[in-house]
Formats: structure tokens, sequence, C-alpha cells
């Protein structure tokens, strides 16, 4: 009987240490083969056998996502408020009945703002978040069936971005990485509302002249946390409550990102004597929790 | 007498983690969410033999690693480990304290794994965030939320794991 434990403690050891370095392995391919490797197809996959499922609990888990917004809202309000609240609820409910019209319209408001020169994916529905806590990504109904491709702008109405098409885009799913997401990136400028309309996307002829300092830089969601745009002169024109959109060029280079896309505005600016660039952080313009149809930019 | 078939315990193993690729996303808290393979595992592997156990962890994280979008590998060694205290901790059991002693092994558990993710980021070139903030407001939190969601399913995920041998297997 001791034997017979002995023995079996043994192969567990031996198997521990096999599956350990299997583990290993698995993690150095997957690292190092890209997007497009066996592992990541593997989870592609997966992803795809698993949208009805998921698809099932996004739509079971919507209105548990509204009340605990509600419950949220209710702990970090007064009184007042409070009873503000319950109007609007109120109201809500009485609005209920015509919710999908008002759908039908909005996605109808979706399609007819599309801006000249851009080929628009069809509407895509967001199937799920994906990922973990360390990631910032959400599923899409579209696929390559519909035209879609890897690394490729993701917006709501015409102009403002939420993200781009990932390497994980199957016959019908594609991942979007949003633009809070660690791993994104994307060059901008930083534009005076004056000069600037964010329903149309529009800029002002005088943003394009090459005389105008204005501030650009990097976006993404820096070191130290916090949504922002990085290496912007400290010479720069940046304020708070400018735009921040896409810029499209990075000297003679085109980018993921058409120009002029919304991404959001600027919530402060700071800089130091003794740093070249300036501190900008960046309040989003989309919010993740309330995404539901967006459309991913195919050509421009 | 109680046993645990394998297969029951695979069967186990392998609903916990379609549950966490499933649920997980809505559950996650910032750096919190449950861990339900790593329970599954756990309470499931705890009975069986040391090699049996070992593999089952590893098929739990490996099948939780194809079902998500983390960094391949790392749920695998997150099983294997979870696998090994559990079975580890099988061995010293005393008969009543069973869901209390597996519950305070969940917590280990998924302490050693938001550790294992966390180093899996930083050598993937990822950005992660720094040591002392996620140790204290990720992993602790994490370990002690997934330590008590154990214990309170922890009594159930035992009695589905057994099976009752009749009285001419019970030796």
């Amino acid at each position: 009987m001791g034997r017979r434990k002995s023995s079996s403690a043994t192969g567990g050891l031996a198997a521990l240490f096999i599956l350990c370095v299997a583990s290993l392995v698995l993690f150095t391919v997957y690292v190092k083969e890209g997007d497009g490797g066996p592992l990541h197809t593997v989870q592609l996959g997966a992803a795809e056998v698993l949208r009805p499922v998921r698809s099932v609990v996004a739509a079971g888990a919507a209105p548990v996502s509204e009340a605990q917004q509600k419950v949220e809202s209710a702990f970090d309000t007064g009184e007042e408020e409070r009873l503000q609240r319950r109007v609007r609820e109120t109201e809500e409910l009485a609005a209920q009945a015509s919710r999908l019209e008002r759908e039908n319209a909005r996605l109808r408001e979706l399609l007819e703002g599309e801006r000249t020169f851009y080929e628009y994916g069809p509407l895509a529905r967001v199937v799920a978040p994906v990922g973990d806590q360390f990631t910032e990504t959400i599923m899409i109904d579209v696929g390559t069936e519909d035209g879609m491709e890897p690394n490729k702008p993701v917006v709501i109405g015409a102009n403002t971005l939420v993200g781009r098409t990932t390497e994980k885009v199957s016959k019908s799913t594609a991942e979007v990485m949003l633009v809070t997401d660690q791993m994104f990136a994307a060059g901008v400028r930083i534009i005076p509302p004056a000069q600037f309309d964010p329903a149309s996307g529009e800029l002002s002829p005088a943003v394009t002249t090459e005389d105008v300092s204005y501030g650009e830089g990097l976006l993404r969601t820096n070191l130290e946390g916090y949504f922002g745009v990085d290496y912007v002169d400290v010479s720069s024109r940046a304020e708070e409550g400018d735009y921040v959109v896409t810029s499209g060029r990075a000297g003679g280079r085109e980018l993921l990102f058409p120009p002029g896309l919304l991404v959001g505005t600027v919530e402060s600016v700071s800089s130091q004597d003794t740093v070249q660039y300036k501190t900008i952080v960046v309040d989003p313009a989309m919010n993740p929790d309330d995404l539901e149809e967006v459309r991913v930019i195919v050509d421009w | 007498m109680d046993q645990t078939s394998v297969v029951r315990a695979a069967l186990i193993v392998a609903v916990a983690t379609l549950l966490d690729a499933v649920l997980g996303p809505y559950l996650t808290f910032g750096w919190i969410s449950p861990k339900l393979t790593l329970i599954g595992v756990v309470f499931a592997v705890s009975p069986l033999r040391d090699p049996q156990a070992v593999l089952l962890g590893f098929f739990g994280g490996i099948l939780f690693d194809a079902l998500g979008a983390g960094l391949f590998g790392t749920g695998a060694l997150g099983g294997l480990l979870a696998g090994t205290l559990s079975v580890r901790a099988g061995s010293v059991r005393r008969k009543g304290t069973e869901r209390v002693l597996l519950s305070q092994v969940v917590g280990v558990a998924v302490a050693a794994y938001d550790l294992i993710y966390l180093t899996a980021i930083n050598l993937a070139g990822l950005r992660g965030p720094s040591f002392g903030e996620y140790v204290v407001a990720g992993v602790l939190p994490d370990a002690l939320l997934n330590a008590l969601l154990a214990y309170l399913i922890g009594g159930w995920l035992l009695k589905i794991g057994r099976t009752k041998s009749r009285s001419w297997e019970g030796t």
C-alpha cells in the first residue's frame, strides 16, 4: 500500500514537471507565433463556437447591466438627484413602448451619417466583451464574409472612433480592440472646438495648413494608467476642452486610421519645466458599457 | 463509501471552465473575477491520485486557455498548480474540514494564478500594473473573494463530485 502511494506521488511529480514544461512551451509559442499562429487560431475557433452561447448570455445580461448601472448611480447622488432620477425612470417606462421605433430610427441615422469617400461595413452588433482584466476588447457579429479585415478602424455613428479590429477575424465575428486598451495606439491631433465639427468630422481648412502648430502625439493608455496623448511638444497648442482626433498621417506615412475621427476631448493639460512633452489626459468619446452597434470602415 | 470518478471530475472541470469562459467577462470587476475553472479543479481533483489530479488540472487550464482570450499557457500552469495543491491538501484532510481546507487552497491557487498572469504579461512585453499595487488591490481581494465563493459552492461541488459505491466495491 505504502509503495503504491509512493509510486503515485512520484508519477504525479513527473507529470507535474512535464506538464509545467509543456505549459511554458505553449506560452512561448503563443507569444512568438503572432496573431495568425495555430494557438491564436484555436482561440478564434473556440470564440466562433461559443458565439451563440455568448449572444444568449449577452442578451440575458443586458437588463442586469442596466440594473447594475442604476444601483451604482444610486449610491453617489443626493436626494434631489434621486427624485429627478425617479422622474426620468418613470419617463423611460412611458417611452419603453416606442423603444423599437426609436432604435429603428437610430440605426437609420447611423446608416445615413456616412462620410463621403469612406466605405463602411454593415452595421455590426456587439456580441460580447472578451478578454481578461488587462484587456479592453469586444466581439462584433461581422466577419470576413461581410468584408471585414484585420486592423480596420471601428466607429460609432459616422465619426467616433471606438477601436480597431485585431487579427482575430473569423467568418462571422471580429474582435475589436477598444481605444482604451493598453495595447491601442493612434496618431492624433488636438483641435480647438471652433475648428472641428464632431458630428460631421469636418476639419476647418485652417487645421490642414502647415503653419498652425496644434498638438500632435500618440494616443494610448499611458504607463501611469491614464488615457492620454503622449509626445505632445510643450510649445504646441493644447487646451482643456479641445477635441482629440486622428491625424491620419505621420510625415509621409499613412496610418491605420483616416484623419478626423473623434477620439475624445482633452480633460487636463499640464507640463513641467524639465520635461519636453505635455501631459494630456483625454476623456474618451465612447463608453465601452454603452456600445451596442458599431461599424467598421473598410476603406477610405 | 464515497468515491470519485475521474470522468465525473473531468466533467465538473469542463463545465466550470465553460462557465468561466462565457460568464467571466461579465463578472470581471477591475482585477477581480470569479475563477470558476480553478474552483472546479480544486474541488474535483482533491480525492484523485497525483497523476490524475495533475493531468485534470492541466486539462482544465488548457481548456480555459483555448476558450478564453488570455495568454495561452498561463491557464494551464494555473490549473496544474491548483490540481497539485488540491491533491496535496486532499491527502491530509480531516473528516468534516474538507470544504474549509479546499476553499483555502482555492485562495492560494487564485493568488498564484494572478501572479503567474502578471509575470506572463511582463514576459510577453505587455504593460501590466505595478507589482505592489496589483498585489494589494488585485491579488489579495481576488484570492479572498474566490475563497469565499469556493466555500459557498464547495459543499455542493463536493456532493456532486462523489459517487456512492456499492458495498462489494468498497475496498
